[in-house]
């Protein structure tokens, strides 16, 4: 029997499109223009395809982001301007043959049926390689550009994500399998009795159908989710057959593990049906010194109000006031991003740091786990995390594009499949074979009741 | 003149999938699409064109289930997405309502697919008519005729100007200084009007074409207002060169009183084109496809471009009085009741005309006949261009690249190279200046 295999995933765009780290554009070996350079994303996806990744990532907001100064806004590449990621997947699967792509969409600015009719084209176009990573957004500011002042709170942000989700699926299912007949001889083109409305009424929602694409080659494009909050990770439990999250520490992994496939298990779900991502940001060198000197060299390269203010918004808070080399204060927890308020606002207070410090550890990757080493440590790392509970696989955010994936690909890939847990060639034609996730069967006509 | 291939994914008449050549599987077959749209590359058309729904159609389902018009296909906006990766110089023209969509996600969708086009994109601008479509999206039926258009109408002023949020020179990368952008060079939108609240900035940098082209296709009194302060390429459908005129000079007057210039806008009708080596062998294919009508399919199509229900009068009696007030096309209700009117034509002889090409202007016969009708309705003030509907793909297409097009290079109205690179530059359009922040503000 084979050895069980890790998922890798390259989280290589959206918001960061020149890389995790907060200094990434400046990098020599970055390109800067990312954001719209269309044959950057080609070379990046045919790249990671050849390092048999599973899928690439691109991760989505919605407006540009706001800092307190406009000045450390003019100097960081992070979710300032880029391509759309829905039309960028599109395009792209058309031109990379064999990898996944993941896209985020956001349960609070878009129509269910618009956003169902989206996935189901794109995992026809792609032939069965798509996925949907699910979010509730959670800024002030993306409401306001979509005719709200403010964003719901997080509980019914959850209740409509939740219909939305529920109202996606049964669009997917629409249609049977096999219900284009295309008979040219008897000129039937569908059977009638293969396709059925939504009719759903529910509290958000109301949503007629059916849809007007086929049922997806994928059954329902592989759905992704990242909130770890108690509602996200309920939803997780409910929905997702990836979840992407961020743990600092191995036991913070561990707990999330354990709790998010036990909560799983509870909708009935196996624990093969839902695998844990976590992000890592892997700074590779060809010696220890090597790695830890590129690492000290993109630190460099992040200027004081670009890392200020990049705390400022994991945290939610505004530290502008407090002296940089005191100790983190008492703050509010935000409407938004709890999870990640805890965990770093724990981390400072378990390690003593000063805000410095704090910013330090944070800005690496955008406040995700970096690893710095070689080859042999950066695998030794994820196959630690792997073999105890702490991952099915990771998401791997390279710190600056192209140059660092290449790294990873050239250095890490072989190293992790020369011990027997990466793949050396793709198992199968769609994203789900290649998790290893089964093709969901289209819902029975009689067991289909309103949602909600 | 300016050519646009519009598909529909089997082809535009109604029994276009039983033909014995035709892709029966388009709908989810991106393969077909590709090669569409390189055989339109290679015959110089200024642009590919899907047009788009959002339900499936609503028929008797003895008639749905023997069509494959308007029931399940791709969306435009990926696909066009897919098909701009693998074509290298040819436009593409994707709908996309105003109705079931926020400006800030228009905005950005085209903004994005003009980058990774390299500016070869262009949004085909429309209300949305059907109730079908609104029960897809939490009403009951579609807002009236006019309370639409003045939606489209503020839509379409805060997507242009989300385009306009940054400008063109905004983003400096400099790695040695660590800016990247001028914070001088971007401006939020913060619009407040009857429809929409946009606070913006959009987080696209500004489209390579400034814009990407602004299509429409309306052809009732809003929507001839709304073309001539906004459409760059009107697709209408008219059906005779008389009735093109009178819209082709009106829409460039209408344009003038906006301050447009007449090359500002193109008028490029719909034609449905049987192409044939020979007359004969055109109206062979014509009949051939008529003969696959299904009788049921016949009257739910009229029944639909009339916007009401004709199944329940005799086939093979005339078209009676019918009340217009609920339709959701006027123009095309007036279009079709007018030509059965002048022809005295039979329900059943309205049918066959209508499923032709679903309501468009058909023409059939050899390459030399097309060119000439073409040349007639360009040279006379009733065209700038036409949208080529091909009855069944990919032949016909096939067929008006390989023996239309040379005729029309021949007599040189038509390219024999693209012009530039971007589609605005092909169809000889100005790129738009970004409005200075005063003018942005509200609408």
């Amino acid at each position: 029997m084979s050895k069980r295999q890790m998922h890798i995933g390259g989280f290589l765009g959206g918001g960061a499109p020149t890389g995790a780290h907060a200094a990434s554009w400046r990098h020599p070996k970055a390109a800067a223009d990312a954001g719209i350079n269309f044959q950057h994303f080609v070379d990046i996806s045919r790249t990671a395809e050849r390092g048999r990744f599973d899928f690439v990532f691109i991760a989505d907001n919605a407006m540009v982001r706001e800092a307190s100064k406009p000045e450390a806004l003019a100097r960081s590449a992070q979710y300032i301007a880029n391509f759309e990621p829905l039309t960028l997947i599109g395009a792209l699967s058309a031109v990379v043959p064999r990898i996944g792509f993941v896209a985020t969409a956001s349960t609070s600015w878009n129509e269910p049926y618009n956003l169902a009719r989206v996935f189901a084209s794109l995992d026809h176009q792609s032939g069965g390689r798509i996925a949907w990573n699910i979010v509730t957004s959670s800024v002030d500011n993306e409401a306001r550009n979509y005719g709200q002042p403010r964003m719901w709170d997080h509980a019914e942000r959850y209740a409509r994500a939740r219909e939305f989700t529920e109202v996606v699926r049964g669009l997917w299912d629409s249609w049977a399998d096999d219900a284009f007949v295309r008979d040219k001889e008897s000129g039937i083109f569908f059977d009638p009795a293969k396709v059925r409305r939504l009719d759903h009424a529910g509290a958000h929602f109301k949503v007629e159908g059916p849809l007007n694409v086929a049922r997806p080659p994928q059954g329902h494009p592989v759905l992704v989710q990242a909130g770890a909050s108690d509602d996200g990770r309920e939803f997780a439990a409910e929905f997702a057959e990836a979840v992407f999250t961020n743990p600092p520490t191995l036991e913070m992994a561990q707990a999330y593990y354990a709790d998010v496939k036990e909560r799983a298990a509870r909708f009935g779900r196996g624990p093969g049906s839902i695998h844990l991502m976590p992000g890592i940001s892997p700074i590779v060198g060809r010696t220890e010194a090597d790695a830890r000197e590129q690492f000290e060299y993109l630190q460099s390269l992040v200027h004081p109000v670009v890392g200020l203010e990049m705390l400022t918004t994991l945290l939610g808070a505004d530290l502008s006031g407090y002296p940089l080399d005191g100790p983190l204060p008492e703050l509010e927890r935000p409407r938004g991003g709890q999870s990640a308020f805890d965990n770093w606002t724990g981390l400072a207070k378990r390690e003593n740091l000063t805000i410095r410090q704090l910013i330090e550890r944070t800005i690496g990757a955008r406040g995700k786990s970096v690893v710095v080493g070689t080859p042999s440590q950066i695998a030794d790392h994820m196959q630690t995390w792997f073999e105890n509970g702490g991952a099915d696989g990771f998401n791997v955010m390279p710190p600056y594009l192209p140059g660092a994936l290449d790294d990873f690909v050239d250095l890490v890939v072989p190293e992790l499949q020369a011990r027997g847990i990466f793949r050396t060639e793709y198992e199968g034609t769609t994203l789900r074979e290649n998790l290893g996730l089964a093709r969901p069967e289209r819902t029975p006509d009689r067991e289909r009741e309103p949602v909600a | 003149m300016r050519l646009g291939a519009f598909f529909n994914p089997t082809g535009h008449h109604v029994a276009s999938w039983r033909h014995p050549d035709a892709q029966a599987d388009a709908g989810v077959n991106f393969a077909h699409y590709v090669e569409l749209a390189q055989t339109a590359e290679r015959g110089k058309f200024d642009f590919v064109f899907f047009a788009d729904n959002v339900n499936v159609r609503e028929a008797r389902p003895e008639a749905l289930s023997r069509s494959a018009q308007y029931i399940a296909n791709f969306e435009p906006l990926t696909l066009m997405a897919g098909l701009a990766a693998v074509t290298r110089r040819i436009g593409f023209v994707s709908t996309a309502s105003t109705s079931w969509n926020e400006p800030y996600n228009i905005a950005r969708k085209f903004a994005s697919l003009d980058h990774i086009s390299g500016g070869r994109v262009a949004w085909n601008i429309v209300t949305s008519s059907v109730d079908g479509e609104a029960r897809n999206f939490g009403r009951d039926r579609i807002e009236d005729h006019a309370l639409r258009y003045e939606r489209a109408r503020e839509f379409t002023h805060v997507v242009c100007d989300l385009w306009d949020s940054w400008a063109d020179d905004a983003f400096l990368r400099d790695k040695e200084s660590g800016l990247f952008f001028d914070p001088a060079k971007v401006r939020p939108l913060d619009h407040r009007g009857r429809f929409y609240s946009v606070a913006g900035p959009l987080n696209v940098p500004r489209p390579p074409q400034g814009h990407p082209v602004l299509v429409q296709a309306g052809s009732s009194n809003d929507g001839r207002a709304f073309a001539a302060e906004f459409a760059e390429a009107v697709f209408g459908n008219p059906l005779t060169i008389e009735w093109a005129q009178g819209y082709y000079a009106d829409l460039k007057q209408r344009a003038a009183t906006f301050g447009r210039a007449p090359e500002s806008i193109l008028i490029m009708p719909g034609i449905s084109t049987y192409v044939g080596r020979t007359a004969k062998e055109a109206q062979e294919l014509y009949d051939e496809m008529q003969a696959r009508v299904d009788p049921v399919v016949g009257i739910e199509m009229l029944s639909a471009v009339l916007g009401v229900d004709v199944s329940g009068y005799p086939i093979d009696g005339p078209l009676p009085e019918l009340d217009r007030s609920h339709v959701g096309s006027q123009a095309s209700f007036d279009n079709w009741t007018e030509l059965a009117r002048n022809e005295k034509l039979s329900i059943r002889e309205l049918c066959l005309r209508v499923v032709g090409a679903r309501g468009k202007s058909v023409i059939v016969g050899s390459a030399v006949q097309i060119a000439d009708h073409m040349q007639t309705w360009f040279e006379n003030g009733a065209a700038d261009g036409f949208n080529i509907m091909a009855p069944y793909l990919p032949g016909q297409h096939d067929a008006f690249v390989d023996l239309v097009i040379p005729e029309l290079q021949e007599r040189g109205i038509f390219r024999t190279e693209y012009e530039g690179t971007t589609l605005r530059e092909n169809l000889g359009l100005a790129r738009p200046e970004r409005k200075p922040r005063r003018e942005a503000a509200h609408v």
